[in-house]
Protein backbone atom coordinates (compact mmCIF):
# COMPACT_ATOMS: atom_id res chain seq x y z
CA UNK A 1 0.00 0.00 0.00
CA UNK A 2 1.48 3.37 -0.97
CA UNK A 3 1.03 6.05 1.63
CA UNK A 4 1.08 9.74 0.80
CA UNK A 5 -1.67 11.42 2.86
CA UNK A 6 -1.12 12.29 6.55
CA UNK A 7 -2.74 9.67 8.76
CA UNK A 8 -2.82 7.14 5.95
CA UNK A 9 -2.12 3.55 6.91
CA UNK A 10 1.31 2.32 5.82
CA UNK A 11 1.29 -1.09 7.46
CA UNK A 12 -0.63 -3.10 10.07
CA UNK A 13 1.17 -4.68 13.02
CA UNK A 14 1.98 -8.39 12.91
CA UNK A 15 1.14 -10.75 15.83
CA UNK A 16 4.68 -10.54 17.27
CA UNK A 17 4.47 -6.71 17.08
CA UNK A 18 1.27 -6.93 19.18
CA UNK A 19 3.16 -9.08 21.69
CA UNK A 20 5.67 -6.24 22.16
CA UNK A 21 2.96 -3.56 21.96
CA UNK A 22 1.14 -5.22 24.86
CA UNK A 23 4.33 -4.93 26.91
CA UNK A 24 4.69 -1.30 25.78
CA UNK A 25 1.21 -0.74 27.17
CA UNK A 26 2.04 -2.48 30.45
CA UNK A 27 5.12 -0.27 30.93
CA UNK A 28 3.11 2.86 30.10
CA UNK A 29 0.47 1.88 32.69
CA UNK A 30 3.28 2.15 35.26
CA UNK A 31 3.86 5.76 34.13
CA UNK A 32 7.09 4.78 32.43
CA UNK A 33 7.87 5.64 28.76
CA UNK A 34 6.84 2.34 27.13
CA UNK A 35 8.97 -0.26 25.42
CA UNK A 36 11.96 1.95 24.57
CA UNK A 37 15.14 0.06 23.77
CA UNK A 38 18.65 1.29 23.11
CA UNK A 39 21.62 -0.05 21.18
CA UNK A 40 24.76 2.03 21.79
CA UNK A 41 28.06 2.04 19.95
CA UNK A 42 31.15 3.44 21.62
CA UNK A 43 33.33 5.04 18.94
CA UNK A 44 37.07 5.72 18.98
CA UNK A 45 36.65 9.13 17.38
CA UNK A 46 34.01 11.44 15.96
CA UNK A 47 32.36 9.97 12.86
CA UNK A 48 31.88 11.90 9.62
CA UNK A 49 28.63 13.61 10.63
CA UNK A 50 27.70 14.83 7.16
CA UNK A 51 27.93 11.32 5.72
CA UNK A 52 26.08 9.86 8.69
CA UNK A 53 23.28 12.38 8.34
CA UNK A 54 22.96 11.66 4.58
CA UNK A 55 22.86 7.90 5.27
CA UNK A 56 20.08 8.37 7.83
CA UNK A 57 18.11 10.43 5.29
CA UNK A 58 18.54 7.64 2.77
CA UNK A 59 17.44 5.10 5.39
CA UNK A 60 14.23 7.07 5.94
CA UNK A 61 13.56 7.08 2.20
CA UNK A 62 14.05 3.32 1.97
CA UNK A 63 12.14 2.66 5.23
CA UNK A 64 9.37 5.27 5.59
CA UNK A 65 8.09 3.46 8.68
CA UNK A 66 11.03 5.08 10.51
CA UNK A 67 9.12 8.37 10.59
CA UNK A 68 5.62 6.90 10.94
CA UNK A 69 3.49 6.84 14.05
CA UNK A 70 1.41 4.18 15.73
CA UNK A 71 -2.31 4.75 15.53
CA UNK A 72 -5.28 2.79 16.78
CA UNK A 73 -8.17 2.16 14.37
CA UNK A 74 -10.98 0.28 16.05
CA UNK A 75 -9.35 -2.57 17.93
CA UNK A 76 -6.25 -2.75 15.70
CA UNK A 77 -3.05 -0.76 15.48
CA UNK A 78 -1.34 0.51 12.34
CA UNK A 79 1.76 2.42 11.34
CA UNK A 80 0.46 5.63 9.75
CA UNK A 81 2.05 8.62 8.07
CA UNK A 82 2.61 11.78 10.14
CA UNK A 83 1.27 15.18 9.19
CA UNK A 84 4.78 16.56 9.48
CA UNK A 85 7.81 14.28 9.68
CA UNK A 86 9.84 15.05 12.80
CA UNK A 87 13.67 14.93 12.83
CA UNK A 88 15.06 11.64 14.10
CA UNK A 89 18.80 12.42 14.17
CA UNK A 90 20.04 14.42 17.16
CA UNK A 91 23.48 15.58 18.29
CA UNK A 92 24.41 16.15 21.92
CA UNK A 93 27.69 17.92 22.77
CA UNK A 94 29.24 17.71 26.20
CA UNK A 95 29.71 21.11 27.85
CA UNK A 96 33.25 21.90 29.01
CA UNK A 97 32.08 21.95 32.62
CA UNK A 98 31.08 18.28 32.54
CA UNK A 99 33.09 15.09 32.13
CA UNK A 100 32.52 13.00 29.00
CA UNK A 101 31.47 9.93 30.99
CA UNK A 102 28.97 11.70 33.16
CA UNK A 103 27.50 13.56 30.17
CA UNK A 104 27.17 10.40 28.09
CA UNK A 105 25.57 8.52 30.95
CA UNK A 106 23.07 11.24 31.84
CA UNK A 107 22.20 11.86 28.17
CA UNK A 108 21.49 8.19 27.53
CA UNK A 109 19.39 7.99 30.69
CA UNK A 110 17.40 11.06 29.70
CA UNK A 111 16.76 9.62 26.24
CA UNK A 112 15.77 6.22 27.61
CA UNK A 113 13.45 7.82 30.18
CA UNK A 114 11.82 10.35 27.89
CA UNK A 115 8.08 9.75 28.07
CA UNK A 116 5.72 10.73 25.26
CA UNK A 117 2.30 9.57 24.15
CA UNK A 118 2.50 6.43 22.03
CA UNK A 119 1.05 8.29 19.04
CA UNK A 120 3.86 10.87 19.24
CA UNK A 121 6.87 8.66 20.03
CA UNK A 122 9.20 8.29 17.04
CA UNK A 123 9.64 4.61 16.13
CA UNK A 124 13.40 5.13 15.98
CA UNK A 125 15.83 7.92 16.81
CA UNK A 126 19.56 8.28 16.23
CA UNK A 127 21.63 10.16 18.80
CA UNK A 128 25.28 11.13 18.53
CA UNK A 129 26.66 11.98 21.97
CA UNK A 130 30.03 13.72 21.68
CA UNK A 131 32.54 14.72 24.32
CA UNK A 132 36.15 15.86 24.21
CA UNK A 133 37.47 12.31 23.96
CA UNK A 134 34.43 10.10 23.89
CA UNK A 135 31.85 9.52 21.18
CA UNK A 136 28.76 7.37 21.41
CA UNK A 137 26.09 6.62 18.81
CA UNK A 138 22.77 5.52 20.29
CA UNK A 139 19.84 4.02 18.42
CA UNK A 140 16.67 4.37 20.47
CA UNK A 141 13.66 2.45 19.19
CA UNK A 142 10.28 1.25 20.37
CA UNK A 143 9.78 -2.46 20.28
CA UNK A 144 6.71 -2.70 18.07
CA UNK A 145 8.86 -1.07 15.34
CA UNK A 146 11.48 -3.82 15.21
CA UNK A 147 13.37 -6.37 17.28
CA UNK A 148 17.06 -6.49 18.29
CA UNK A 149 18.07 -8.35 15.13
CA UNK A 150 16.31 -5.66 13.09
CA UNK A 151 18.35 -2.99 14.85
CA UNK A 152 21.52 -4.93 14.11
CA UNK A 153 20.46 -4.94 10.43
CA UNK A 154 19.77 -1.19 10.53
CA UNK A 155 23.28 -0.60 11.91
CA UNK A 156 24.74 -2.83 9.22
CA UNK A 157 22.74 -0.85 6.67
CA UNK A 158 24.17 2.43 7.99
CA UNK A 159 27.70 0.99 7.89
CA UNK A 160 27.41 -0.38 4.33
CA UNK A 161 29.32 1.86 1.96
CA UNK A 162 27.88 1.01 -1.44
CA UNK A 163 24.34 1.87 -2.42
CA UNK A 164 23.91 -1.36 -4.36
CA UNK A 165 24.76 -3.34 -1.21
CA UNK A 166 22.42 -1.18 0.90
CA UNK A 167 19.58 -1.90 -1.50
CA UNK A 168 19.94 -5.60 -0.69
CA UNK A 169 18.57 -4.91 2.81
CA UNK A 170 14.92 -5.93 3.17
CA UNK A 171 15.00 -7.44 -0.29
CA UNK A 172 12.92 -9.28 -1.31
CA UNK A 173 10.21 -7.75 0.82
CA UNK A 174 9.04 -10.53 3.14
CA UNK A 175 5.79 -10.75 5.06
CA UNK A 176 5.85 -11.23 8.82
CA UNK A 177 7.74 -14.47 9.48
CA UNK A 178 5.34 -15.49 12.22
CA UNK A 179 2.55 -15.57 9.61
CA UNK A 180 4.78 -17.62 7.28
CA UNK A 181 5.44 -20.12 10.08
CA UNK A 182 1.75 -20.33 10.97
CA UNK A 183 0.87 -21.00 7.32
CA UNK A 184 2.87 -24.24 7.54
CA UNK A 185 0.30 -25.70 9.93
CA UNK A 186 -3.23 -26.85 9.08
CA UNK A 187 -5.95 -25.22 11.20
CA UNK A 188 -6.37 -28.26 13.45
CA UNK A 189 -2.61 -28.40 13.98
CA UNK A 190 -2.72 -24.76 15.06
CA UNK A 191 -5.48 -25.60 17.53
CA UNK A 192 -3.36 -28.48 18.86
CA UNK A 193 -0.31 -26.19 19.18
CA UNK A 194 -2.45 -23.62 20.97
CA UNK A 195 -3.62 -26.25 23.47
CA UNK A 196 -0.04 -27.49 23.93
CA UNK A 197 1.17 -23.95 24.66
CA UNK A 198 -1.59 -23.42 27.21
CA UNK A 199 -0.72 -26.69 28.96
CA UNK A 200 2.93 -25.65 28.97
CA UNK A 201 2.12 -22.28 30.58
CA UNK A 202 -0.12 -24.00 33.14
CA UNK A 203 2.81 -26.25 33.98
CA UNK A 204 5.13 -23.25 34.39
CA UNK A 205 2.57 -21.60 36.64
CA UNK A 206 2.62 -24.48 39.13
CA UNK A 207 5.49 -22.61 40.77
CA UNK A 208 5.26 -19.09 42.10
CA UNK A 209 8.09 -17.07 40.58
CA UNK A 210 10.82 -15.52 42.73
CA UNK A 211 11.08 -11.73 42.43
CA UNK A 212 13.87 -9.55 43.76
CA UNK A 213 14.45 -6.02 44.95
CA UNK A 214 11.67 -3.84 46.31
CA UNK A 215 9.27 -5.29 43.77
CA UNK A 216 6.15 -3.75 45.28
CA UNK A 217 7.46 -0.22 44.75
CA UNK A 218 6.33 1.98 41.88
CA UNK A 219 9.03 2.42 39.21
CA UNK A 220 10.39 5.94 38.76
CA UNK A 221 13.25 5.69 36.31
CA UNK A 222 15.19 3.24 34.17
CA UNK A 223 18.90 2.97 34.95
CA UNK A 224 21.50 0.85 33.18
CA UNK A 225 24.76 -0.65 34.29
CA UNK A 226 27.14 -2.20 31.78
CA UNK A 227 30.06 -4.51 32.50
CA UNK A 228 32.64 -5.65 30.00
CA UNK A 229 34.68 -8.81 30.45
CA UNK A 230 38.23 -9.02 29.09
CA UNK A 231 39.08 -11.36 26.22
CA UNK A 232 40.73 -13.73 28.67
CA UNK A 233 37.72 -13.73 31.02
CA UNK A 234 35.37 -14.18 28.08
CA UNK A 235 37.35 -17.23 26.94
CA UNK A 236 36.91 -18.73 30.42
CA UNK A 237 33.17 -17.95 30.39
CA UNK A 238 32.77 -19.52 26.93
CA UNK A 239 34.63 -22.62 28.07
CA UNK A 240 32.45 -22.86 31.21
CA UNK A 241 29.28 -22.40 29.15
CA UNK A 242 30.43 -25.11 26.73
CA UNK A 243 31.28 -27.45 29.60
CA UNK A 244 27.98 -27.02 31.44
CA UNK A 245 25.49 -26.33 28.67
CA UNK A 246 27.14 -27.53 25.47
CA UNK A 247 27.38 -25.80 22.14
CA UNK A 248 23.67 -24.96 22.12
CA UNK A 249 23.24 -23.59 25.62
CA UNK A 250 25.23 -20.35 25.99
CA UNK A 251 22.09 -18.30 26.66
CA UNK A 252 20.95 -20.87 29.22
CA UNK A 253 24.34 -20.56 30.91
CA UNK A 254 23.92 -16.78 31.30
CA UNK A 255 20.37 -17.24 32.60
CA UNK A 256 21.39 -19.94 35.09
CA UNK A 257 24.28 -17.82 36.35
CA UNK A 258 21.97 -14.87 37.02
CA UNK A 259 19.47 -17.13 38.80
CA UNK A 260 22.24 -18.34 41.10
CA UNK A 261 23.68 -14.84 41.63
CA UNK A 262 20.23 -13.51 42.61
CA UNK A 263 19.64 -16.41 44.95
CA UNK A 264 23.04 -15.90 46.55
CA UNK A 265 22.36 -12.21 47.08
CA UNK A 266 18.82 -12.53 48.45
CA UNK A 267 18.26 -16.16 49.46
CA UNK A 268 15.08 -15.52 51.42
CA UNK A 269 12.89 -13.94 48.77
CA UNK A 270 9.45 -15.53 48.58
CA UNK A 271 8.62 -17.75 45.62
CA UNK A 272 9.37 -21.27 44.50
CA UNK A 273 11.21 -20.98 41.18
CA UNK A 274 12.91 -18.61 38.76
CA UNK A 275 11.03 -18.18 35.53
CA UNK A 276 12.71 -16.29 32.70
CA UNK A 277 11.17 -15.49 29.31
CA UNK A 278 13.44 -15.11 26.32
CA UNK A 279 12.84 -14.61 22.64
CA UNK A 280 14.30 -16.46 19.70
CA UNK A 281 14.52 -15.17 16.17
CA UNK A 282 12.51 -16.57 13.29
CA UNK A 283 14.80 -15.04 10.65
CA UNK A 284 17.39 -17.21 8.95
CA UNK A 285 20.92 -16.50 10.17
CA UNK A 286 22.66 -13.85 8.03
CA UNK A 287 19.42 -12.95 6.25
CA UNK A 288 19.08 -9.25 5.35
CA UNK A 289 15.28 -9.38 5.49
CA UNK A 290 12.89 -8.57 7.01
CA UNK A 291 14.49 -5.51 8.63
CA UNK A 292 11.46 -4.01 10.37
CA UNK A 293 8.79 -5.62 12.53
CA UNK A 294 9.19 -8.29 15.19
CA UNK A 295 9.95 -11.82 14.03
CA UNK A 296 10.31 -13.72 17.25
CA UNK A 297 8.97 -16.62 19.20
CA UNK A 298 9.05 -16.94 22.99
CA UNK A 299 10.48 -19.54 25.34
CA UNK A 300 10.86 -19.84 29.10
CA UNK A 301 13.66 -21.10 31.29
CA UNK A 302 12.40 -22.18 34.70
CA UNK A 303 14.29 -23.64 37.64
CA UNK A 304 12.86 -24.52 41.07
CA UNK A 305 14.74 -23.16 44.07
CA UNK A 306 15.99 -26.56 45.24
CA UNK A 307 18.13 -26.98 42.10
CA UNK A 308 20.00 -23.71 42.50
CA UNK A 309 22.57 -24.82 45.05
CA UNK A 310 24.28 -27.14 42.57
CA UNK A 311 25.66 -25.61 39.35
CA UNK A 312 25.91 -28.89 37.48
CA UNK A 313 22.37 -29.90 38.44
CA UNK A 314 20.93 -26.51 37.53
CA UNK A 315 22.53 -26.33 34.08
CA UNK A 316 21.67 -29.92 33.31
CA UNK A 317 18.04 -29.16 34.24
CA UNK A 318 17.91 -26.01 32.08
CA UNK A 319 19.44 -27.84 29.15
CA UNK A 320 17.07 -30.79 29.40
CA UNK A 321 14.11 -28.46 29.74
CA UNK A 322 15.14 -26.60 26.61
CA UNK A 323 15.65 -29.83 24.64
CA UNK A 324 12.22 -31.09 25.74
CA UNK A 325 10.59 -27.84 24.67
CA UNK A 326 12.17 -28.10 21.23
CA UNK A 327 11.37 -31.81 20.86
CA UNK A 328 7.72 -31.13 21.66
CA UNK A 329 7.66 -28.14 19.27
CA UNK A 330 6.62 -25.94 22.18
CA UNK A 331 8.73 -23.13 20.72
CA UNK A 332 6.37 -22.98 17.75
CA UNK A 333 3.37 -23.59 20.00
CA UNK A 334 3.48 -19.97 21.14
CA UNK A 335 2.99 -18.68 17.60
CA UNK A 336 -0.77 -19.41 17.41
CA UNK A 337 -1.07 -18.05 20.95
CA UNK A 338 0.59 -14.83 19.79
CA UNK A 339 -1.76 -14.66 16.82
CA UNK A 340 -4.86 -15.22 18.98
CA UNK A 341 -3.68 -12.79 21.67
CA UNK A 342 -3.25 -10.04 19.09
CA UNK A 343 -7.07 -9.82 19.02
CA UNK A 344 -7.30 -9.16 22.76
CA UNK A 345 -7.35 -5.69 24.27
CA UNK A 346 -3.82 -4.55 25.15
CA UNK A 347 -4.71 -4.68 28.84
CA UNK A 348 -5.92 -8.29 28.65
CA UNK A 349 -3.01 -9.25 26.38
CA UNK A 350 -0.52 -7.74 28.85
CA UNK A 351 -2.10 -9.59 31.76
CA UNK A 352 -1.98 -12.89 29.83
CA UNK A 353 1.72 -12.35 29.16
CA UNK A 354 2.65 -11.38 32.69
CA UNK A 355 0.36 -12.96 35.23
CA UNK A 356 0.39 -16.53 36.46
CA UNK A 357 -2.80 -18.43 35.53
CA UNK A 358 -2.66 -20.03 38.96
CA UNK A 359 -2.43 -17.10 41.34
CA UNK A 360 -2.17 -13.90 39.29
CA UNK A 361 1.36 -13.13 40.48
CA UNK A 362 4.12 -11.97 38.13
CA UNK A 363 5.43 -14.85 36.00
CA UNK A 364 8.85 -13.41 35.04
CA UNK A 365 11.68 -13.23 37.57
CA UNK A 366 13.69 -11.09 35.16
CA UNK A 367 13.80 -10.38 31.43
CA UNK A 368 16.63 -11.73 29.32
CA UNK A 369 18.02 -11.17 25.86
CA UNK A 370 21.15 -12.61 24.28
CA UNK A 371 22.05 -10.63 21.18
CA UNK A 372 24.85 -13.11 20.46
CA UNK A 373 27.93 -12.38 18.35
CA UNK A 374 27.99 -8.91 16.84
CA UNK A 375 30.38 -8.18 14.03
CA UNK A 376 31.51 -4.84 12.64
CA UNK A 377 34.53 -4.28 10.41
CA UNK A 378 37.29 -1.97 11.74
CA UNK A 379 36.59 1.73 11.08
CA UNK A 380 33.28 0.89 9.41
CA UNK A 381 31.24 3.58 11.17
CA UNK A 382 31.78 6.66 9.00
CA UNK A 383 35.56 6.50 9.44
CA UNK A 384 35.43 5.72 13.14
CA UNK A 385 35.92 2.37 14.84
CA UNK A 386 33.25 0.75 17.02
CA UNK A 387 35.12 -0.18 20.18
CA UNK A 388 32.24 -1.38 22.40
CA UNK A 389 28.57 -2.24 22.05
CA UNK A 390 25.96 -2.14 24.81
CA UNK A 391 22.19 -2.26 25.20
CA UNK A 392 19.25 -0.96 27.20
CA UNK A 393 15.61 -1.87 27.53
CA UNK A 394 12.64 -0.58 29.42
CA UNK A 395 11.16 -3.34 31.52
CA UNK A 396 7.83 -3.76 33.31
CA UNK A 397 7.75 -3.68 37.12
CA UNK A 398 7.84 -6.22 38.57
CA UNK A 399 10.28 -7.73 37.72
CA UNK A 400 11.96 -4.36 36.97
CA UNK A 401 15.19 -6.06 35.94
CA UNK A 402 16.57 -7.19 32.57
CA UNK A 403 19.86 -8.79 31.59
CA UNK A 404 21.14 -8.17 28.05
CA UNK A 405 24.24 -9.97 26.78
CA UNK A 406 26.33 -9.70 23.64
CA UNK A 407 29.74 -10.73 22.36
CA UNK A 408 31.79 -8.23 20.42
CA UNK A 409 35.42 -8.72 19.40
CA UNK A 410 35.78 -11.74 21.70
CA UNK A 411 34.56 -9.77 24.72
CA UNK A 412 31.34 -10.42 26.61
CA UNK A 413 29.25 -7.40 27.59
CA UNK A 414 26.51 -7.78 30.15
CA UNK A 415 24.11 -4.87 30.51
CA UNK A 416 21.65 -4.66 33.38
CA UNK A 417 18.59 -2.50 32.81
CA UNK A 418 16.69 -1.90 36.03
CA UNK A 419 14.02 0.30 37.48
CA UNK A 420 14.66 2.55 40.46
CA UNK A 421 13.63 2.43 43.26
CA UNK A 422 12.94 -1.32 42.90
CA UNK A 423 16.70 -1.76 42.50
CA UNK A 424 19.59 0.56 43.29
CA UNK A 425 22.92 0.86 41.52
CA UNK A 426 24.68 -0.40 44.66
CA UNK A 427 22.50 -3.51 44.70
CA UNK A 428 23.07 -4.17 40.99
CA UNK A 429 26.83 -3.74 41.46
CA UNK A 430 26.73 -6.37 44.22
CA UNK A 431 24.67 -8.58 41.95
CA UNK A 432 27.22 -8.20 39.15
CA UNK A 433 30.07 -9.21 41.47
CA UNK A 434 28.24 -12.46 42.17
CA UNK A 435 27.24 -12.83 38.52
CA UNK A 436 30.88 -12.47 37.41
CA UNK A 437 31.93 -15.20 39.85
CA UNK A 438 29.18 -17.44 38.50
CA UNK A 439 30.05 -16.80 34.86
CA UNK A 440 33.73 -17.43 35.48
CA UNK A 441 32.98 -20.67 37.32
CA UNK A 442 34.45 -19.46 40.59
CA UNK A 443 31.60 -20.92 42.68
CA UNK A 444 30.53 -24.46 43.44
CA UNK B 1 20.47 -37.76 3.34
CA UNK B 2 22.84 -34.88 2.66
CA UNK B 3 20.39 -33.33 0.20
CA UNK B 4 17.60 -33.36 2.78
CA UNK B 5 19.85 -31.77 5.41
CA UNK B 6 21.04 -29.17 2.90
CA UNK B 7 17.47 -28.30 1.96
CA UNK B 8 16.42 -28.00 5.61
CA UNK B 9 19.35 -25.76 6.55
CA UNK B 10 18.98 -23.44 3.56
CA UNK B 11 15.19 -23.23 3.83
CA UNK B 12 14.88 -22.88 7.58
CA UNK B 13 18.10 -21.86 9.27
CA UNK B 14 20.77 -20.18 7.18
CA UNK B 15 20.60 -17.50 4.55
CA UNK B 16 23.21 -18.17 1.87
CA UNK B 17 22.89 -16.02 -1.27
CA UNK B 18 23.85 -18.89 -3.59
CA UNK B 19 23.29 -22.21 -1.80
CA UNK B 20 24.48 -24.23 -4.81
CA UNK B 21 27.94 -22.72 -4.39
CA UNK B 22 28.12 -23.78 -0.73
CA UNK B 23 30.12 -27.02 -0.82
CA UNK B 24 29.69 -30.02 1.45
CA UNK B 25 33.01 -29.12 3.09
CA UNK B 26 32.30 -25.41 3.65
CA UNK B 27 32.11 -24.33 7.28
CA UNK B 28 28.52 -24.11 8.51
CA UNK B 29 29.43 -22.52 11.84
CA UNK B 30 31.39 -19.74 10.16
CA UNK B 31 28.42 -19.32 7.81
CA UNK B 32 26.24 -18.48 10.83
CA UNK B 33 24.82 -21.74 12.21
CA UNK B 34 24.05 -20.69 15.79
CA UNK B 35 22.88 -22.52 18.93
CA UNK B 36 19.16 -22.28 18.15
CA UNK B 37 19.84 -23.41 14.58
CA UNK B 38 21.87 -26.38 15.84
CA UNK B 39 19.04 -27.43 18.16
CA UNK B 40 16.54 -27.26 15.31
CA UNK B 41 18.89 -29.17 13.03
CA UNK B 42 19.44 -31.95 15.59
CA UNK B 43 15.67 -32.27 16.15
CA UNK B 44 15.11 -32.40 12.38
CA UNK B 45 17.74 -35.11 11.87
CA UNK B 46 16.47 -37.22 14.78
CA UNK B 47 12.93 -36.95 13.52
CA UNK B 48 13.72 -37.53 9.84
CA UNK B 49 16.31 -40.30 10.09
CA UNK B 50 15.17 -42.05 13.27
CA UNK B 51 18.44 -41.62 15.14
CA UNK B 52 19.30 -40.28 18.57
CA UNK B 53 22.22 -37.89 18.56
CA UNK B 54 23.77 -37.69 22.05
CA UNK B 55 23.99 -34.19 23.57
CA UNK B 56 27.63 -34.80 24.44
CA UNK B 57 28.45 -35.16 20.74
CA UNK B 58 26.92 -31.82 19.75
CA UNK B 59 30.27 -30.17 19.07
CA UNK B 60 31.92 -28.31 16.19
CA UNK B 61 33.72 -31.46 14.97
CA UNK B 62 30.39 -33.07 14.11
CA UNK B 63 28.64 -29.94 12.88
CA UNK B 64 31.14 -27.92 10.94
CA UNK B 65 30.15 -29.12 7.45
CA UNK B 66 27.55 -31.19 5.59
CA UNK B 67 30.10 -34.00 5.23
CA UNK B 68 30.83 -33.99 8.97
CA UNK B 69 27.11 -33.99 9.72
CA UNK B 70 26.50 -36.94 7.42
CA UNK B 71 29.31 -38.94 9.00
CA UNK B 72 27.96 -38.17 12.47
CA UNK B 73 24.44 -39.34 11.58
CA UNK B 74 25.73 -42.46 9.83
CA UNK B 75 27.68 -43.46 12.95
CA UNK B 76 24.40 -43.55 14.87
CA UNK B 77 22.27 -45.20 12.20
CA UNK B 78 22.06 -48.88 12.90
Amino acid sequence: MKANQPGEIIQPLNPADYFTLAMDDEIRRENMPGSLCGFALQLDKAPDIEQLSCRIDEFILQFPLAVARLQEHGKRFYWCTREKPEPIFFQHCCPESESDDSFQRSTIQNIMNHAEAREITAPIEFHLISGQNSHCFLLRWIHPFCDARGIDLILKYLCTDTKVQRELFDSPKAEALINGQLDKFKWWQKVYLFIKANRYINKLDRYQSILHGQYLQVPQRLVALTQLFTEQETAVITQQARQHCGLTGTSLYYIGCLMRALQELEPNQPGEAYCVPYAFNLRKQKALNPVLGNHIGALFAQAPKHLLHDRALLFSHLKQQNAQVMRQQLDYAFLPVMWAASWLSLKKHGAELRKSYKNGSERSSFWFSDIGQIHFEPNCFFNSDITDVFHFTQVSSPPGLALLCCLYRKQLTVSYSFNEPLFSETWITQLHTKMAQELLGQTQ
Amino acid sequence: MKQLIRAFIFEEILFIPEPAKFSDDDNLIEAGLDSMGIMRLVMFIEDKFGVTLPDAEIDPDNLHSFNALEQWVLRHKS
